[in-house]
């Protein structure tokens, strides 16, 4: 039987997939939020079981920060820039998407022999969403040709890393936790400013002609 | 004696339940839509049996037939109504049926594309233009849906070790199946439901693909093909796609059964109304959906399909990896 948090990661990481499927920003930032949410809902179920209180604080953080918080940002930056579509680069976001799942599915042959501690249970299915939204993110980063896009595929890259961290482990000291979320905070607020200068100083904001910056 | 008379009994209820089901559940949920639609329009909408109305006042009409017709025609719709009337009686799309047969999930695949084959050959006998645009686009669509609906099934089989739909359907009953089989199952029959329901969604050239209230001919799919159909020919391609509605929904609702039936232990009675209530309940959210969400670009329709696919893909590698292959 899957347990609520693996229930959660894995909903979690197959939304990420269904993410890479749209081009539509709009979407994706709300899928985000959605897929954050999952999140945040199984660091609540992980601070149950191991009786952490830390981590409840941790999963509010989330849940207002990152789930909330990131995405609404992200969508005023859009809106402020007249963005609301990505152009879409190598493969097409179908395509994307179904590659992406089967990543899903690769990631749960990869972490068959990752070797957990003692104590956590069932630990596999946690391992494979966090690599399978490791791989997403890096589908998204790939098929993205704005600089929002680009951030978005970092923030997935960054929640796989914190889902693998949060299953696989019996929990991290709470001050490393904040100065990871503060850092991917500060991080998103200094990409939305910077894209904000690239649509200023080159009137678009598509990371492929960033070459011609070369002399 | 008194033994096999309780069982004639019982046999002959579920033949007049299951063909008053085939007769009543189409156009019901025909009006369920459409009432939905109003709803949320702040209208009445049409009463319960308007349908039924309709399909009377279209038997006493007369027709008008162009001159550019052959008997195909009027062939056509009947071999179409046959053919979909055959494939209620095949498909598992109510959990009560008098005598399930044992039908291979590529036959009901080929039987509903061999229906639209029919109404294809209709649309192109016409000679109107507007019938092969309709045509056209209709074939399109087959085209794109026919994996994605394939892929699911396969997974379903794959899962539970058959390609006979009547297994399949029957698998929570049998052993392996049931409250023990848990979410691995409820994973597969929950995605492969979502995906038979997108795939209706397009099979039916419903909203987000097609908008079958639209007066524009040049966007119609299955009304542009039916455009020159008057008369009794009309009622027949009406009730023909009516059922098929009814039919690819009530799989879905199977679908979604199952998968509580993997979850928590139901009897065949709650599980006989909740196919009902499941196909009530899925008309009801396409009504919902087709009030709130706009139609798609012509082009961006494989991008819909493509999420189709992804479902399927998702309940074939979970059946995989559930330890499913066992052929």
């Amino acid at each position: 039987m899957i347990s609520g948090i693996n229930l959660c990661v894995l909903c979690a990481a197959v939304l990420a997939c269904l993410m890479v499927g749209s081009l539509h920003l709009r979407l994706n930032l709300f899928l985000y939020g959605v897929e954050t949410l999952f999140i945040a809902g199984a660091t609540v179920l992980t601070a149950n079981a191991h009786g952490d209180a830390s981590l409840i604080c941790i999963a509010i953080l989330i849940g207002t920060l990152k789930a909330l918080g990131v995405p609404f940002f992200l969508l005023r930056t859009s809106e402020k820039l007249n963005v609301h579509r990505d152009v879409g680069a190598m493969i097409t976001p179908p395509l994307a998407m179904h590659l992406s799942i089967v990543l899903f599915a690769l990631s749960f042959v990869l972490t068959r022999n990752i070797p957990t501690p003692q104590l956590v249970v069932n630990g596999w299915y946690g391992a494979a969403a966090g690599i399978s939204l490791l791989f997403t993110g890096l589908v998204v980063m790939l098929t993205r040709r704005l600089a929002i896009g680009q951030i978005l595929g970092f923030l997935v890259i960054e929640n796989g890393i914190y889902v693998f961290a949060l299953t696989q482990t019996l929990g991290m000291p709470m001050l490393v936790e904040m100065g990871i979320l503060l850092d991917m905070l500060v991080g998103v607020m200094v990409c939305g400013v910077l894209v904000f200068k690239i649509q200023k100083s080159f009137e678009h904001i598509d990371v492929a002609l960033l070459t011609n910056l070369k002399e | 004696m008194n033994d096999i008379n309780t069982d004639v009994l019982r046999s002959c209820s579920h033949w007049i339940l299951f063909v008053s089901s085939i007769a009543i559940l189409p156009p019901v949920c025909l009006t369920l839509i459409r009432k939905t639609k109003a709803r949320l329009q702040s209208r009445i909408g049409p009463p319960l049996l308007q349908p039924f109305y309709d399909l009377i006042k279209l038997c006493r009409k007369s027709e008008t037939v162009s001159s550019t017709m052959s008997g195909m025609f009027r062939l056509a719709s009947v071999a179409g109504l046959a053919t979909i009337i055959l494939l209620a009686w095949l498909t598992p799309w109510l959990s009560y049926k008098p005598w399930s047969p044992s039908a291979d999930l590529f036959l009901i695949i080929y039987l509903f594309a061999l229906a639209r084959v029919f109404s294809l050959l209709g649309a192109l006998d016409s000679g109107s233009a507007f019938g092969a645009f309709g045509a056209s686009r209709e074939v399109t669509l087959g085209l794109l849906v026919e994996p994605a609906l394939m892929l699911g099934l396969v997974a379903l089989g794959l899962f539970c070790g058959s390609s006979d739909l009547r297994m399949i359907f029957s698998y929570p009953q049998t052993i392996g199946g049931g409250a023990a089989a848990g979410a691995g199952a409820a994973g597969i029959w929950l995605l492969v439901g979502i995906a038979i329901l997108l795939a209706s969604l397009i099979e039916l050239s419903r909203m987000p693909v097609d908008d079958p209230t639209t007066h524009l001919e040049l966007t119609m799919v299955h009304e542009a093909m039916v455009l020159e159909a008057s008369g009794r020919n009309l009622a027949l391609i009406e009730f023909a796609h009516a059922l098929r509605m009814s039919i690819f929904f009530g799989l879905s609702a199977q679908c979604f059964v199952h998968a509580l039936a993997s979850v928590c232990r139901i009897n065949t009675l709650t599980q006989g109304i909740l196919s009902v209530v499941g196909i009530f309940g899925i008309a009801i959210f396409v009504g919902v959906l087709e009030s709130l969400a706009v139609k798609l670009q012509w082009r961006k329709v494989p991008e819909f399909v493509a999420y189709v696919v992804s479902m399927s893909l998702l309940a074939a590698f979970v059946a995989a990896g559930n330890g499913g292959i066992k052929l």
